[in-house]
Protein backbone atom coordinates (compact mmCIF):
# COMPACT_ATOMS: atom_id res chain seq x y z
CA UNK A 1 0.00 0.00 0.00
CA UNK A 2 1.19 3.49 -0.70
CA UNK A 3 2.01 5.89 2.07
CA UNK A 4 -1.21 6.92 3.69
CA UNK A 5 -2.79 10.19 2.71
CA UNK A 6 -3.64 10.79 6.34
CA UNK A 7 -1.05 12.88 8.21
CA UNK A 8 -2.71 13.07 11.61
CA UNK A 9 -0.83 11.35 14.46
CA UNK A 10 -3.83 9.08 14.96
CA UNK A 11 -3.61 7.40 11.52
CA UNK A 12 -1.21 4.56 10.80
CA UNK A 13 1.28 4.73 7.97
CA UNK A 14 0.28 1.57 6.12
CA UNK A 15 0.74 -2.19 6.44
CA UNK A 16 4.37 -2.04 7.38
CA UNK A 17 3.69 0.05 10.43
CA UNK A 18 0.62 -2.04 11.32
CA UNK A 19 2.42 -5.37 11.17
CA UNK A 20 5.46 -4.21 13.03
CA UNK A 21 3.38 -2.71 15.80
CA UNK A 22 1.36 -5.86 16.54
CA UNK A 23 2.23 -7.18 19.93
CA UNK A 24 4.59 -10.14 19.95
CA UNK A 25 2.23 -11.82 22.40
CA UNK A 26 -0.43 -11.49 19.69
CA UNK A 27 1.86 -13.05 17.12
CA UNK A 28 2.75 -15.92 19.41
CA UNK A 29 -0.82 -16.73 20.30
CA UNK A 30 -1.93 -16.56 16.69
CA UNK A 31 0.87 -18.98 15.90
CA UNK A 32 -0.56 -21.41 18.40
CA UNK A 33 -4.05 -20.97 16.97
CA UNK A 34 -2.97 -21.46 13.38
CA UNK A 35 -0.79 -24.41 14.25
CA UNK A 36 -3.50 -26.24 16.08
CA UNK A 37 -6.37 -25.15 13.85
CA UNK A 38 -4.80 -26.00 10.50
CA UNK A 39 -3.48 -29.30 11.79
CA UNK A 40 -6.93 -30.34 12.89
CA UNK A 41 -8.42 -29.21 9.56
CA UNK A 42 -5.92 -31.37 7.72
CA UNK A 43 -6.52 -34.36 9.97
CA UNK A 44 -10.29 -34.05 9.73
CA UNK A 45 -10.20 -33.69 5.97
CA UNK A 46 -8.03 -36.76 5.69
CA UNK A 47 -10.27 -38.85 7.93
CA UNK A 48 -13.29 -37.65 5.96
CA UNK A 49 -11.74 -38.82 2.70
CA UNK A 50 -10.48 -42.16 3.90
CA UNK A 51 -13.32 -43.02 6.27
CA UNK A 52 -16.05 -42.78 3.63
CA UNK A 53 -14.18 -45.12 1.29
CA UNK A 54 -13.38 -47.49 4.13
CA UNK A 55 -17.03 -47.78 5.15
CA UNK A 56 -18.19 -48.28 1.58
CA UNK A 57 -15.59 -50.86 0.63
CA UNK A 58 -16.19 -52.81 3.85
CA UNK A 59 -19.78 -53.56 2.80
CA UNK A 60 -18.66 -56.21 0.32
CA UNK A 61 -15.36 -57.10 2.00
CA UNK A 62 -15.74 -56.91 5.79
CA UNK A 63 -12.25 -58.25 6.43
CA UNK A 64 -10.67 -54.88 5.62
CA UNK A 65 -12.29 -53.10 8.55
CA UNK A 66 -9.60 -53.44 11.21
CA UNK A 67 -6.50 -53.27 9.04
CA UNK A 68 -7.53 -50.08 7.27
CA UNK A 69 -8.02 -48.17 10.48
CA UNK A 70 -4.27 -47.60 10.21
CA UNK A 71 -5.03 -45.00 7.52
CA UNK A 72 -7.27 -43.19 9.97
CA UNK A 73 -4.55 -43.36 12.62
CA UNK A 74 -2.06 -41.80 10.23
CA UNK A 75 -4.45 -38.91 9.64
CA UNK A 76 -4.99 -38.55 13.36
CA UNK A 77 -1.23 -38.30 13.87
CA UNK A 78 -1.18 -35.00 12.01
CA UNK A 79 -3.62 -33.57 14.53
CA UNK A 80 -1.40 -34.83 17.35
CA UNK A 81 1.57 -33.00 15.86
CA UNK A 82 -0.49 -29.83 16.00
CA UNK A 83 -1.37 -30.42 19.64
CA UNK A 84 2.26 -31.12 20.57
CA UNK A 85 3.41 -27.91 18.92
CA UNK A 86 0.62 -25.93 20.54
CA UNK A 87 1.51 -27.22 24.03
CA UNK A 88 5.21 -26.50 23.55
CA UNK A 89 4.49 -22.99 22.35
CA UNK A 90 1.89 -22.27 24.99
CA UNK A 91 4.35 -23.16 27.71
CA UNK A 92 6.82 -20.63 26.38
CA UNK A 93 4.44 -17.68 26.64
CA UNK A 94 5.01 -16.11 30.04
CA UNK A 95 3.33 -13.15 31.63
CA UNK A 96 5.72 -10.31 32.48
CA UNK A 97 6.11 -9.59 36.20
CA UNK A 98 6.14 -5.80 35.95
CA UNK A 99 3.70 -3.56 37.72
CA UNK A 100 2.11 -0.75 35.82
CA UNK A 101 0.91 -0.59 32.23
CA UNK A 102 4.21 0.04 30.47
CA UNK A 103 7.25 -2.11 30.15
CA UNK A 104 10.43 -0.62 31.67
CA UNK A 105 13.10 0.82 29.41
CA UNK A 106 15.65 -1.92 30.04
CA UNK A 107 13.24 -4.60 28.91
CA UNK A 108 14.62 -7.26 26.55
CA UNK A 109 12.66 -5.99 23.55
CA UNK A 110 14.84 -7.89 21.10
CA UNK A 111 14.15 -11.17 22.81
CA UNK A 112 10.46 -10.43 23.04
CA UNK A 113 10.02 -9.65 19.35
CA UNK A 114 12.23 -12.57 18.39
CA UNK A 115 10.05 -14.88 20.45
CA UNK A 116 6.82 -13.53 19.00
CA UNK A 117 7.80 -13.86 15.37
CA UNK A 118 9.48 -17.21 15.95
CA UNK A 119 6.47 -18.76 17.55
CA UNK A 120 4.15 -17.43 14.82
CA UNK A 121 6.30 -18.99 12.18
CA UNK A 122 6.62 -22.27 14.06
CA UNK A 123 2.86 -22.55 14.43
CA UNK A 124 2.24 -21.70 10.80
CA UNK A 125 4.82 -24.16 9.55
CA UNK A 126 3.25 -26.99 11.51
CA UNK A 127 -0.29 -26.03 10.51
CA UNK A 128 0.22 -25.69 6.78
CA UNK A 129 2.32 -28.82 6.40
CA UNK A 130 -0.24 -30.79 8.32
CA UNK A 131 -3.07 -29.70 6.00
CA UNK A 132 -1.13 -31.03 3.03
CA UNK A 133 -0.13 -34.17 4.88
CA UNK A 134 -3.64 -34.87 6.12
CA UNK A 135 -5.27 -34.53 2.69
CA UNK A 136 -2.54 -36.60 1.09
CA UNK A 137 -2.86 -39.42 3.61
CA UNK A 138 -6.64 -39.28 3.18
CA UNK A 139 -6.57 -39.74 -0.58
CA UNK A 140 -3.98 -42.52 -0.35
CA UNK A 141 -5.94 -44.17 2.45
CA UNK A 142 -9.11 -44.13 0.39
CA UNK A 143 -7.38 -45.89 -2.49
CA UNK A 144 -5.78 -48.29 -0.02
CA UNK A 145 -9.13 -49.37 1.40
CA UNK A 146 -10.65 -49.90 -2.03
CA UNK A 147 -7.61 -51.83 -3.31
CA UNK A 148 -7.42 -53.96 -0.19
CA UNK A 149 -11.05 -54.97 -0.68
CA UNK A 150 -10.14 -56.46 -4.07
CA UNK A 151 -6.70 -57.90 -3.40
CA UNK A 152 -5.31 -58.26 0.10
CA UNK A 153 -1.68 -58.24 -0.98
CA UNK A 154 -1.94 -54.62 -2.08
CA UNK A 155 -2.50 -53.26 1.42
CA UNK A 156 1.10 -53.15 2.61
CA UNK A 157 2.35 -51.66 -0.64
CA UNK A 158 -0.10 -48.78 -0.60
CA UNK A 159 0.59 -48.28 3.11
CA UNK A 160 4.15 -47.31 2.14
CA UNK A 161 2.70 -44.49 0.05
CA UNK A 162 0.79 -43.32 3.10
CA UNK A 163 3.90 -43.45 5.27
CA UNK A 164 5.67 -41.11 2.90
CA UNK A 165 2.67 -38.82 2.88
CA UNK A 166 2.55 -38.62 6.65
CA UNK A 167 6.27 -37.82 6.74
CA UNK A 168 5.32 -34.39 5.45
CA UNK A 169 3.73 -33.59 8.78
CA UNK A 170 6.85 -34.69 10.62
CA UNK A 171 8.90 -32.21 8.59
CA UNK A 172 6.65 -29.45 9.82
CA UNK A 173 6.92 -30.29 13.47
CA UNK A 174 10.71 -30.79 13.31
CA UNK A 175 11.21 -27.36 11.82
CA UNK A 176 8.72 -25.90 14.27
CA UNK A 177 10.51 -27.31 17.29
CA UNK A 178 13.92 -26.18 16.10
CA UNK A 179 12.58 -22.72 15.42
CA UNK A 180 10.78 -22.29 18.68
CA UNK A 181 13.63 -23.65 20.81
CA UNK A 182 15.33 -20.30 21.09
CA UNK A 183 12.13 -18.38 21.69
CA UNK A 184 11.43 -17.39 25.25
CA UNK A 185 9.46 -14.43 26.43
CA UNK A 186 11.26 -12.34 29.06
CA UNK A 187 9.46 -11.97 32.35
CA UNK A 188 11.57 -9.38 34.11
CA UNK A 189 13.66 -6.41 33.08
CA UNK A 190 17.30 -7.01 32.31
CA UNK A 191 19.69 -6.36 35.16
CA UNK A 192 22.29 -4.24 33.45
CA UNK B 1 -22.12 -28.23 3.87
CA UNK B 2 -24.70 -28.05 1.10
CA UNK B 3 -24.58 -30.58 -1.69
CA UNK B 4 -22.67 -29.22 -4.63
CA UNK B 5 -24.27 -28.69 -7.99
CA UNK B 6 -22.31 -28.85 -11.18
CA UNK B 7 -18.99 -30.57 -11.00
CA UNK B 8 -18.06 -33.21 -8.49
CA UNK B 9 -14.60 -32.01 -7.56
CA UNK B 10 -11.23 -33.61 -8.02
CA UNK B 11 -9.27 -35.93 -5.79
CA UNK B 12 -9.36 -33.81 -2.66
CA UNK B 13 -13.12 -33.28 -2.38
CA UNK B 14 -14.75 -36.09 -4.40
CA UNK B 15 -14.95 -38.42 -1.41
CA UNK B 16 -16.81 -35.92 0.69
CA UNK B 17 -20.10 -36.57 -1.07
CA UNK B 18 -19.46 -39.61 -3.21
CA UNK B 19 -16.81 -41.55 -1.31
CA UNK B 20 -19.20 -44.06 0.19
CA UNK B 21 -21.11 -44.78 -2.99
CA UNK B 22 -17.98 -45.10 -5.10
CA UNK B 23 -16.41 -47.47 -2.57
CA UNK B 24 -19.64 -49.51 -2.64
CA UNK B 25 -19.54 -49.98 -6.38
CA UNK B 26 -15.84 -50.81 -6.27
CA UNK B 27 -16.55 -53.46 -3.66
CA UNK B 28 -19.17 -54.86 -6.03
CA UNK B 29 -16.42 -55.33 -8.60
CA UNK B 30 -15.47 -58.48 -6.74
CA UNK B 31 -18.88 -59.95 -7.48
CA UNK B 32 -18.09 -60.51 -11.16
CA UNK B 33 -17.52 -64.11 -12.20
CA UNK B 34 -13.85 -64.95 -12.49
CA UNK B 35 -12.05 -67.02 -15.08
CA UNK B 36 -12.23 -70.06 -12.83
CA UNK B 37 -15.99 -69.68 -12.46
CA UNK B 38 -16.51 -69.47 -16.20
CA UNK B 39 -14.28 -72.49 -16.60
CA UNK B 40 -16.37 -74.53 -14.16
CA UNK B 41 -19.65 -73.45 -15.67
CA UNK B 42 -18.69 -74.21 -19.24
CA UNK B 43 -17.68 -77.71 -18.20
CA UNK B 44 -21.13 -78.45 -16.78
CA UNK B 45 -23.28 -81.07 -18.40
CA UNK B 46 -26.68 -79.83 -17.32
CA UNK B 47 -28.28 -76.81 -15.75
CA UNK B 48 -28.37 -78.29 -12.26
CA UNK B 49 -24.59 -78.37 -12.25
CA UNK B 50 -24.54 -74.77 -13.40
CA UNK B 51 -26.74 -73.80 -10.49
CA UNK B 52 -24.48 -75.70 -8.11
CA UNK B 53 -21.42 -73.88 -9.41
CA UNK B 54 -23.13 -70.54 -9.25
CA UNK B 55 -23.94 -70.99 -5.57
CA UNK B 56 -20.24 -70.59 -4.87
CA UNK B 57 -20.16 -67.19 -6.49
CA UNK B 58 -21.90 -63.97 -5.57
CA UNK B 59 -25.13 -65.32 -7.07
CA UNK B 60 -25.72 -67.73 -4.19
CA UNK B 61 -28.30 -65.56 -2.45
CA UNK B 62 -30.11 -64.75 -5.65
CA UNK B 63 -30.37 -68.39 -6.70
CA UNK B 64 -31.35 -69.71 -3.29
CA UNK B 65 -35.09 -69.44 -3.95
CA UNK B 66 -35.01 -70.83 -7.44
CA UNK B 67 -36.43 -74.30 -7.84
CA UNK B 68 -36.18 -74.78 -11.57
CA UNK B 69 -33.43 -73.22 -13.58
CA UNK B 70 -33.76 -72.19 -17.19
CA UNK B 71 -31.91 -69.52 -19.14
CA UNK B 72 -34.79 -67.05 -18.94
CA UNK B 73 -35.22 -67.64 -15.21
CA UNK B 74 -31.53 -67.15 -14.67
CA UNK B 75 -31.64 -63.94 -16.64
CA UNK B 76 -34.57 -62.68 -14.61
CA UNK B 77 -32.91 -63.47 -11.29
CA UNK B 78 -29.59 -61.96 -12.33
CA UNK B 79 -31.35 -58.83 -13.59
CA UNK B 80 -33.18 -58.47 -10.30
CA UNK B 81 -29.89 -58.76 -8.43
CA UNK B 82 -28.41 -56.01 -10.60
CA UNK B 83 -31.47 -53.83 -10.05
CA UNK B 84 -31.32 -54.28 -6.27
CA UNK B 85 -27.68 -53.26 -6.25
CA UNK B 86 -28.36 -50.29 -8.52
CA UNK B 87 -31.25 -49.09 -6.38
CA UNK B 88 -29.04 -49.33 -3.30
CA UNK B 89 -26.47 -47.13 -5.03
CA UNK B 90 -29.15 -44.74 -6.19
CA UNK B 91 -30.60 -44.22 -2.71
CA UNK B 92 -27.17 -43.45 -1.31
CA UNK B 93 -26.29 -40.95 -4.04
CA UNK B 94 -26.55 -37.16 -3.86
CA UNK B 95 -26.44 -34.59 -6.64
CA UNK B 96 -24.88 -34.57 -9.17
CA UNK B 97 -24.34 -38.31 -8.96
CA UNK B 98 -28.07 -38.97 -8.62
CA UNK B 99 -28.76 -37.22 -11.93
CA UNK B 100 -25.99 -39.26 -13.50
CA UNK B 101 -27.51 -42.51 -12.24
CA UNK B 102 -30.92 -41.39 -13.47
CA UNK B 103 -29.45 -40.88 -16.93
CA UNK B 104 -28.41 -44.52 -16.91
CA UNK B 105 -32.02 -45.55 -16.25
CA UNK B 106 -33.50 -43.39 -19.02
CA UNK B 107 -32.23 -45.83 -21.62
CA UNK B 108 -34.28 -48.60 -20.04
CA UNK B 109 -37.31 -46.35 -19.77
CA UNK B 110 -37.18 -45.72 -23.52
CA UNK B 111 -36.85 -49.44 -24.17
CA UNK B 112 -39.81 -50.24 -21.93
CA UNK B 113 -42.07 -47.64 -23.54
CA UNK B 114 -41.18 -48.92 -27.00
CA UNK B 115 -41.79 -52.49 -25.84
CA UNK B 116 -45.24 -51.57 -24.58
CA UNK B 117 -46.14 -49.73 -27.78
CA UNK B 118 -44.93 -52.54 -29.98
CA UNK B 119 -46.75 -55.07 -27.84
CA UNK B 120 -49.92 -53.03 -28.07
CA UNK B 121 -49.64 -53.05 -31.86
CA UNK B 122 -49.37 -56.82 -31.96
CA UNK B 123 -52.03 -57.24 -29.32
CA UNK B 124 -50.12 -59.01 -26.58
CA UNK B 125 -51.44 -59.28 -23.04
CA UNK B 126 -50.62 -56.28 -20.90
CA UNK B 127 -49.45 -58.31 -17.91
CA UNK B 128 -47.11 -60.33 -20.06
CA UNK B 129 -45.67 -57.13 -21.45
CA UNK B 130 -45.20 -55.64 -18.01
CA UNK B 131 -43.39 -58.77 -16.85
CA UNK B 132 -40.90 -58.49 -19.70
CA UNK B 133 -40.12 -54.84 -19.08
CA UNK B 134 -36.71 -54.00 -17.70
CA UNK B 135 -37.01 -53.27 -13.96
CA UNK B 136 -34.67 -50.30 -14.03
CA UNK B 137 -36.93 -48.35 -16.33
CA UNK B 138 -40.30 -48.76 -14.71
CA UNK B 139 -42.72 -45.96 -13.99
CA UNK B 140 -45.72 -46.14 -11.73
CA UNK B 141 -47.92 -49.14 -12.48
CA UNK B 142 -50.84 -46.96 -13.59
CA UNK B 143 -48.60 -45.10 -16.00
CA UNK B 144 -47.21 -48.29 -17.45
CA UNK B 145 -50.66 -49.78 -17.91
CA UNK B 146 -51.99 -46.72 -19.65
CA UNK B 147 -49.32 -46.68 -22.36
CA UNK B 148 -50.61 -49.55 -24.52
CA UNK B 149 -54.15 -48.23 -24.34
CA UNK B 150 -53.42 -45.38 -26.74
CA UNK B 151 -54.33 -45.83 -30.37
CA UNK B 152 -51.41 -46.78 -32.57
CA UNK B 153 -51.77 -43.87 -34.94
CA UNK B 154 -50.49 -40.34 -35.12
CA UNK B 155 -53.22 -38.77 -33.01
CA UNK B 156 -52.83 -41.49 -30.40
CA UNK B 157 -49.11 -40.93 -30.20
CA UNK B 158 -49.48 -37.19 -29.79
CA UNK B 159 -52.07 -37.82 -27.08
CA UNK B 160 -49.78 -40.34 -25.40
CA UNK B 161 -47.08 -37.72 -25.25
CA UNK B 162 -49.34 -34.96 -23.94
CA UNK B 163 -50.98 -36.97 -21.20
CA UNK B 164 -48.48 -39.57 -20.05
CA UNK B 165 -44.97 -39.09 -21.36
CA UNK B 166 -44.60 -35.40 -20.75
CA UNK B 167 -44.35 -36.04 -17.01
CA UNK B 168 -41.73 -38.72 -17.32
CA UNK B 169 -38.00 -37.92 -17.39
CA UNK B 170 -37.80 -39.10 -20.99
CA UNK B 171 -40.54 -36.70 -22.08
CA UNK B 172 -38.11 -34.18 -23.58
CA UNK B 173 -36.73 -36.83 -25.93
CA UNK B 174 -40.23 -37.57 -27.24
CA UNK B 175 -40.87 -33.87 -27.60
CA UNK B 176 -37.71 -33.48 -29.65
CA UNK B 177 -38.64 -36.47 -31.77
CA UNK B 178 -42.12 -35.18 -32.49
CA UNK B 179 -40.72 -31.74 -33.24
CA UNK B 180 -38.14 -33.07 -35.63
CA UNK B 181 -40.59 -35.37 -37.39
CA UNK B 182 -43.12 -32.63 -37.84
CA UNK B 183 -40.39 -30.33 -39.15
CA UNK B 184 -39.30 -32.91 -41.65
CA UNK B 185 -42.87 -33.47 -42.80
CA UNK B 186 -43.45 -29.78 -43.19
CA UNK B 187 -45.45 -29.18 -40.05
CA UNK B 188 -47.67 -32.22 -40.21
CA UNK B 189 -47.62 -33.86 -36.81
CA UNK B 190 -50.58 -36.03 -37.74
CA UNK B 191 -48.71 -38.23 -40.14
CA UNK B 192 -45.83 -39.05 -37.88
CA UNK B 193 -46.61 -42.57 -36.86
CA UNK B 194 -48.10 -43.89 -40.02
CA UNK B 195 -44.86 -43.71 -41.95
CA UNK B 196 -42.39 -44.33 -39.16
CA UNK B 197 -41.77 -47.69 -37.57
CA UNK B 198 -41.29 -48.35 -33.92
CA UNK B 199 -37.64 -49.31 -34.36
CA UNK B 200 -36.84 -46.03 -36.00
CA UNK B 201 -38.58 -44.14 -33.21
CA UNK B 202 -36.50 -46.08 -30.72
CA UNK B 203 -33.26 -45.30 -32.58
CA UNK B 204 -34.13 -41.61 -32.60
CA UNK B 205 -34.94 -41.58 -28.90
CA UNK B 206 -31.73 -43.39 -28.01
CA UNK B 207 -29.87 -40.86 -30.11
CA UNK B 208 -31.35 -37.95 -28.15
CA UNK B 209 -30.62 -39.70 -24.89
CA UNK B 210 -27.00 -40.30 -25.89
CA UNK B 211 -26.48 -36.68 -26.86
CA UNK B 212 -28.08 -35.46 -23.65
CA UNK B 213 -26.00 -37.82 -21.55
CA UNK B 214 -22.77 -36.86 -23.33
CA UNK B 215 -23.55 -33.20 -22.78
CA UNK B 216 -24.16 -33.81 -19.08
CA UNK B 217 -20.89 -35.70 -18.73
CA UNK B 218 -19.05 -32.84 -20.45
CA UNK B 219 -20.59 -30.41 -18.01
CA UNK B 220 -19.38 -32.50 -15.07
CA UNK B 221 -15.85 -32.05 -16.30
CA UNK B 222 -12.70 -33.61 -14.96
CA UNK B 223 -12.06 -37.30 -15.07
CA UNK B 224 -15.75 -38.09 -15.57
CA UNK B 225 -15.92 -36.11 -18.80
CA UNK B 226 -12.86 -37.91 -20.14
CA UNK B 227 -14.01 -41.43 -19.25
CA UNK B 228 -17.69 -41.06 -20.11
CA UNK B 229 -16.80 -39.16 -23.25
CA UNK B 230 -14.85 -42.15 -24.51
CA UNK B 231 -17.47 -44.68 -23.51
CA UNK B 232 -20.41 -42.77 -24.95
CA UNK B 233 -18.56 -42.04 -28.16
CA UNK B 234 -17.95 -45.74 -28.59
CA UNK B 235 -21.64 -46.38 -27.95
CA UNK B 236 -22.74 -43.74 -30.45
CA UNK B 237 -20.48 -45.14 -33.14
CA UNK B 238 -21.76 -48.66 -32.49
CA UNK B 239 -25.30 -47.36 -32.96
CA UNK B 240 -24.45 -45.53 -36.15
CA UNK B 241 -22.75 -48.54 -37.71
CA UNK B 242 -25.55 -50.89 -36.64
CA UNK B 243 -28.22 -48.58 -38.04
CA UNK B 244 -26.41 -48.48 -41.35
CA UNK B 245 -25.83 -52.22 -41.42
CA UNK B 246 -29.41 -53.05 -40.50
CA UNK B 247 -30.84 -50.66 -43.04
CA UNK B 248 -29.50 -52.60 -46.02
CA UNK B 249 -32.42 -54.35 -47.63
CA UNK B 250 -35.05 -52.18 -45.97
CA UNK B 251 -36.78 -49.10 -47.34
CA UNK B 252 -34.43 -46.99 -45.26
CA UNK B 253 -31.65 -47.76 -47.71
CA UNK B 254 -33.34 -46.05 -50.64
CA UNK B 255 -31.31 -43.09 -51.88
CA UNK B 256 -34.13 -40.68 -51.09
CA UNK B 257 -34.49 -41.95 -47.55
CA UNK B 258 -30.77 -42.16 -46.81
CA UNK B 259 -29.96 -38.52 -46.50
CA UNK B 260 -33.29 -37.50 -45.00
CA UNK B 261 -34.30 -40.28 -42.65
CA UNK B 262 -31.26 -42.44 -42.03
CA UNK B 263 -28.92 -39.52 -41.54
CA UNK B 264 -31.22 -38.17 -38.86
CA UNK B 265 -30.69 -41.31 -36.81
CA UNK B 266 -26.93 -40.90 -36.42
CA UNK B 267 -26.00 -39.41 -33.03
CA UNK B 268 -24.22 -36.10 -32.87
CA UNK B 269 -21.48 -37.51 -30.65
CA UNK B 270 -18.80 -40.02 -31.35
CA UNK B 271 -15.57 -40.47 -33.22
CA UNK B 272 -17.50 -40.86 -36.45
CA UNK B 273 -19.24 -37.53 -36.04
CA UNK B 274 -19.28 -35.37 -38.16
CA UNK B 275 -17.11 -36.60 -41.01
CA UNK B 276 -17.84 -40.27 -40.67
CA UNK B 277 -21.59 -39.98 -40.32
CA UNK B 278 -21.90 -37.78 -43.37
CA UNK B 279 -19.96 -40.40 -45.29
CA UNK B 280 -22.08 -43.15 -43.80
CA UNK B 281 -25.26 -41.49 -44.92
CA UNK B 282 -24.27 -42.10 -48.54
CA UNK B 283 -23.41 -45.74 -48.07
CA UNK B 284 -25.69 -48.18 -49.82
CA UNK B 285 -24.01 -51.55 -49.52
CA UNK B 286 -21.61 -53.47 -47.34
CA UNK B 287 -18.58 -52.83 -49.56
CA UNK B 288 -19.09 -49.11 -49.40
CA UNK B 289 -19.54 -49.36 -45.64
CA UNK B 290 -16.27 -51.25 -45.43
CA UNK B 291 -14.52 -48.57 -47.48
CA UNK B 292 -15.78 -45.83 -45.19
CA UNK B 293 -14.77 -47.71 -42.06
CA UNK B 294 -11.26 -48.33 -43.39
CA UNK B 295 -10.58 -44.69 -42.70
CA UNK B 296 -11.10 -45.16 -38.97
CA UNK B 297 -8.50 -47.51 -37.50
CA UNK B 298 -10.49 -48.82 -34.55
CA UNK B 299 -13.48 -49.65 -36.71
CA UNK B 300 -11.40 -51.04 -39.54
CA UNK B 301 -10.34 -53.94 -37.35
CA UNK B 302 -13.91 -54.59 -36.20
CA UNK B 303 -15.18 -54.43 -39.77
CA UNK B 304 -12.53 -56.88 -40.92
CA UNK B 305 -13.80 -59.38 -38.38
CA UNK B 306 -17.26 -59.04 -39.88
CA UNK B 307 -16.04 -59.11 -43.46
CA UNK B 308 -13.92 -62.19 -42.88
CA UNK B 309 -17.12 -64.04 -42.09
CA UNK B 310 -15.72 -66.10 -39.25
CA UNK B 311 -17.80 -67.33 -36.34
CA UNK B 312 -17.42 -64.05 -34.51
CA UNK B 313 -20.22 -61.72 -35.39
CA UNK B 314 -19.86 -57.98 -35.52
CA UNK B 315 -21.92 -57.72 -32.34
CA UNK B 316 -19.35 -59.82 -30.50
CA UNK B 317 -16.56 -57.61 -31.78
CA UNK B 318 -18.42 -54.54 -30.57
CA UNK B 319 -19.03 -56.15 -27.19
CA UNK B 320 -15.36 -56.93 -26.85
CA UNK B 321 -14.40 -53.36 -27.65
CA UNK B 322 -17.00 -52.09 -25.17
CA UNK B 323 -15.76 -54.37 -22.38
CA UNK B 324 -12.22 -53.12 -22.92
CA UNK B 325 -13.33 -49.49 -22.63
CA UNK B 326 -15.57 -50.15 -19.62
CA UNK B 327 -12.89 -52.04 -17.70
CA UNK B 328 -10.69 -48.96 -18.02
CA UNK B 329 -13.22 -47.02 -15.99
CA UNK B 330 -12.30 -49.15 -12.98
CA UNK B 331 -8.65 -48.24 -13.29
CA UNK B 332 -9.00 -44.69 -12.02
CA UNK B 333 -10.66 -43.39 -8.89
CA UNK B 334 -12.79 -40.36 -8.10
CA UNK B 335 -15.02 -40.21 -11.17
CA UNK B 336 -18.52 -41.33 -12.13
CA UNK B 337 -17.56 -43.60 -14.99
CA UNK B 338 -17.45 -46.61 -12.67
CA UNK B 339 -21.20 -46.53 -12.12
CA UNK B 340 -22.05 -46.69 -15.81
CA UNK B 341 -19.32 -49.27 -16.35
CA UNK B 342 -20.64 -51.46 -13.52
CA UNK B 343 -24.16 -51.58 -14.95
CA UNK B 344 -22.97 -52.32 -18.47
CA UNK B 345 -20.41 -54.93 -17.43
CA UNK B 346 -22.98 -56.69 -15.28
CA UNK B 347 -25.28 -56.75 -18.29
CA UNK B 348 -22.48 -58.32 -20.30
CA UNK B 349 -22.03 -60.94 -17.60
CA UNK B 350 -25.77 -61.71 -17.65
CA UNK B 351 -25.59 -62.07 -21.45
CA UNK B 352 -22.67 -64.46 -20.97
CA UNK B 353 -24.58 -66.56 -18.44
CA UNK B 354 -27.63 -66.77 -20.71
CA UNK B 355 -25.44 -67.75 -23.67
CA UNK B 356 -23.68 -70.47 -21.70
CA UNK B 357 -26.88 -71.92 -20.27
CA UNK B 358 -28.57 -71.86 -23.68
CA UNK B 359 -25.62 -73.71 -25.18
CA UNK B 360 -25.75 -76.31 -22.45
CA UNK B 361 -29.50 -76.66 -22.83
CA UNK B 362 -29.26 -77.15 -26.58
CA UNK B 363 -26.15 -79.30 -26.27
CA UNK B 364 -24.05 -77.13 -28.55
CA UNK B 365 -20.77 -77.36 -26.73
CA UNK B 366 -18.61 -76.05 -29.54
CA UNK B 367 -20.35 -72.68 -29.46
CA UNK B 368 -20.08 -72.31 -25.74
CA UNK B 369 -16.87 -70.30 -25.59
CA UNK B 370 -18.15 -67.45 -27.67
CA UNK B 371 -18.73 -65.07 -24.82
CA UNK B 372 -16.73 -62.08 -23.66
CA UNK B 373 -15.63 -62.54 -20.04
CA UNK B 374 -15.38 -59.49 -17.83
CA UNK B 375 -12.16 -58.68 -15.98
CA UNK B 376 -10.54 -61.75 -17.39
CA UNK B 377 -6.82 -62.28 -17.06
CA UNK B 378 -6.79 -63.89 -20.48
CA UNK B 379 -8.29 -60.92 -22.27
CA UNK B 380 -6.35 -60.05 -25.42
CA UNK B 381 -5.66 -56.54 -24.23
CA UNK B 382 -4.03 -57.66 -21.03
CA UNK B 383 -0.98 -59.05 -22.72
CA UNK B 384 0.25 -62.56 -23.07
CA UNK B 385 1.23 -63.30 -19.51
CA UNK B 386 -1.52 -64.78 -17.37
CA UNK B 387 -1.32 -64.37 -13.61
Amino acid sequence: MSASACNSPYCNQGWGELLSHLSPYGYANFGIAFGLGFSVVGAAWGIWLTGSSLVGAAVKAPRIRSKNLISVIFCEATAIYGVIMAIILANKIKKPETEGSYLPDNWDYNGMYFAGYGMFSAGLSVGLTNIASGVSVGIAGSSCAIADAQDASLFVKILIVEIFASALGIFGIIVGIIESNACTFPIAAMDN
Amino acid sequence: MSTPTGTHGGMAIFNIHHGFVEALVRGMRSSFLADADYHHITQCENLEDVKLNLTETDYSDALADMTSISPSDLQKVANEKLVTEFKYLRTQAVEPLSTFLDFITYEYMIENIMLLLKGALSGRNINELLASCHPLGMFKDSTMRSIPTFEPNSKGFADLYQTVLVDTPVGPYFAMFLQESSNAMGGEVRNVIEEVEIEIIKSSLIKYWLEDFAQYAEKLGGETAVMMGDILKARADTNAINITLNSFGTPLNEPAMRSSDRKRLYPAVGHLYPMGTSMLSDVSSEEELGRVLELFPQYASIWNIHAAGTDKSIDDAFYERDVQALELAFEGQMHYGVFYAYVKLKEQEIRNLVWITECILQAQKDEINKFVPVFSHHAPWRGAKAR
